[in-house]
């Protein structure tokens, strides 16, 4: 079976509306493997794709609250108890003066939280991906916009797939090897 | 009322009961405030100050945000840009309520317009330039005069348009914008030095100007969300708001709770860390009684508890967390107002007072009630947002096609 080594059907659309519309009906269809490729941003998309907000501030914010405590409990070990040291006759422990520190490792730690949580779960960085090999879909980062839906979804059967991304309003359709 | 349809099919709201709040808010804070004058002459004062400076925030709020709107060539502000262009129009109003009060008990405000030799006290001669009664009449009312003219010229060209749909209005505001900013910059600064930062002529705070600004602001963009909620469900704004359009204001409310605690931490964290007494005395003083726990509601509750409480996205388009955090966000302001005001005339901190409470809901009520009753006249007067705006049709999230797409299209359909 030639299928049996397929990663998807690749669907290539003119305009962004036709990538829209077609992502919505893919939605509406209930596939779950699938993604959309265009040049630039296109508002409205994660609507028409039904993706929900990115679990990407979790990250953030977890990574924030840590650079917020690491960075008070630093400075506390540091200056007041492993080597007390006073400083302008100030006292040795205050919320004041290590803020400047513990913000600026809150946002470090935060930043690292978004990189690496978007990383995480884009499971990035992946040495191959199918789609790279295909030559037609180099268009995607010039005047192309593609719908690829991946065989492996529950909900694929080529003939159905096929005809619900034509009447979608593709031009070029194409399937893409392992 | 406006001709403008609701597009919503949800029930619209009718405030037409409340039509009269404003004028029964302003027969009650008057009888309160007369009462003031002639039993607590000082809380009547300082509460009617307090009240001043705070509603001033939203006259140069909504000031600021027109100037915004203009100098960015923003979007997603024109739905509730004719509010905020009202918002700033009421500034000769504002004027007219509160400098006369100003202006003639200064003597009984500011303590060192009572020095009877300026050149006795140093900090105020090395001040005189600015601190002397002529310069302080002078400014104050020049101040008022500055923003009235500015307000009004923008009003005019964005009233224009909606009769014409003319671009060069929108180039003709985008010029006033530019050079008001910085007009607005220098206006302001001096506006909150001389009534509110001068009550202590010895202190020092180069951050003055930008704590008040950012406090304004964002007092300013509570009281939009929850207008724009309000409008939108009379109807008036029903056309033009959208999901964005919450979350935009949000957004930006957001952003003014981080860059007022930034702001009011430097501030802090200079004077903490030089510790040069003509600059702690005036948060020494803040640490006694009451001022202590105001101090700590400042930090807790006008920062940490909005912070948190917008940090997620989906927070900011729902009203049932958003309108009460913007009740919230008048009371903080109010609470960070009294903070830099009333510990002139309670340095001990002893409290809450009777007198110091009616004083302070009257004149909030008074002032309020004032600039209610002239904001809403000049809303139901004028269309109740820029009708041809160049953005209009993106802010409704419409494409609208340019005139040269329309040919080309038609002319490949010939061929």
């Amino acid at each position: 079976m030639e299928n049996a080594h397929a990663y998807g059907l690749l669907a290539e659309f003119d305009t962004p509306a036709d990538a829209m519309h077609a992502a919505e009906k893919v939605r509406d269809a209930g596939f779950t493997r699938w993604d959309v490729h265009t040049p630039f941003p296109v508002h409205g998309m994660d609507e028409a794709m039904g993706l929900k907000n990115s679990k990407v501030g979790w990250f953030s914010f977890c990574g924030g609250a840590t650079g917020f405590t690491a960075g008070y409990t630093m400075i506390w070990f540091m200056n007041s108890f492993n080597y007390p040291i006073v400083v302008g006759g100030k006292p040795l422990m205050s919320p004041m003066f290590p803020f400047p520190v513990v913000y600026e490792m809150t946002i470090l730690l935060s930043a690292f939280g978004a990189i690496f949580g978007m990383l995480f779960l884009n499971k990035l960085p992946k040495l191959h991906h199918p789609l790279l090999k295909n030559r037609r879909f180099k268009a995607a980062t010039d005047d192309k916009f593609y719908v690829i839906i991946e065989t492996s979804d529950p909900r694929y059967v080529e003939e159905e797939t096929r005809e619900l991304l034509e009447s979608a309003g593709c031009k070029h359709m194409e399937m893409v090897g392992e | 009322m406006s001709s403008e349809s609701p597009q919503s099919s949800k029930p619209s709201l009718d405030l037409a009961k409340y039509a009269n709040l404003p004028n029964q808010l302003i027969v009650g804070g008057a009888i309160g405030l007369l009462i003031g004058f002639f039993a607590w002459r000082e809380q009547f004062l300082y509460s009617y100050l307090t009240a001043f400076m705070f509603f001033l925030s939203l006259v140069l709020g909504g000031l600021f945000l027109v100037l915004l709107h203009h100098l960015f060539d923003s979007q997603w502000l024109v739905p509730i840009r004719r509010i905020c262009e009202h918002f700033a129009g009421l500034a000769p109003i504002l004027g007219v309520l509160g400098l006369p009060v100003i202006l003639i008990f200064a003597k009984s405000i500011y303590p060192w317009m009572a020095i009877e030799d300026p050149h006795s006290d140093h900090a105020l001669h090395v001040k005189y330039a600015l601190f002397n009664p002529t310069a302080f009449w002078v400014v104050s009312i020049a101040l008022f005069v500055v923003w009235t003219w500015l307000a009004n010229r923008l009003r005019k060209h964005s009233l224009a348009q909606d009769e014409t749909g003319a671009a060069t209005h929108t180039q003709a505001m985008r010029k006033y914008a530019a050079g008001g900013i910085v007009l607005f910059a220098f206006t302001l600064t001096l506006g909150v030095i001389y009534w509110m930062k001068s009550l202590e002529h010895q202190w020092f705070s180069t951050m003055y100007g930008v704590y008040y600004f950012a406090g304004s602001v964002w007092t300013t963009l509570a009281t939009m969300y929850v207008l724009t909620a309000l409008l939108q469900r009379t109807g008036h704004l029903a056309p033009v708001v959208r999901d964005s359009t919450f979350k935009d204001i949000g957004t930006l409310f957001f952003a003014f709770t981080v860059f007022y605690a930034y702001i009011h931490f430097s501030q802090y964290f200079l004077i903490w860390n030089a510790a040069i007494p003509e600059e702690t005395f005036w948060y020494v003083k803040r640490e006694n009684g009451i001022w202590w726990y105001l101090g700590m509601l400042i930090i807790f509750g006008h920062f940490f508890v909005p912070f948190l409480t917008m940090l997620r996205i989906d927070v900011k388009k729902k009203l049932t967390i958003m309108a009460p955090l913007a009740g919230w966000a008048w009371l903080m302001h109010y609470v960070d107002m009294t903070f830099n005001i009333k510990p002139v005339i309670d340095p001990e901190g002893h409290g809450i007072s009777l007198s110091g409470m009616i004083q302070s809901i009257a004149s909030m009520a008074f002032i309020g009630g004032f600039l209610a009753k002239f904001f809403l006249k000049s809303f139901i007067t004028h269309a109740p947002f820029p009708q041809r705006d160049p953005r209009i049709a993106e802010t409704m999230g419409v494409y609208v096609e340019l005139e040269s797409e329309a040919q080309a299209q038609t002319k490949s359909a010939k061929a």
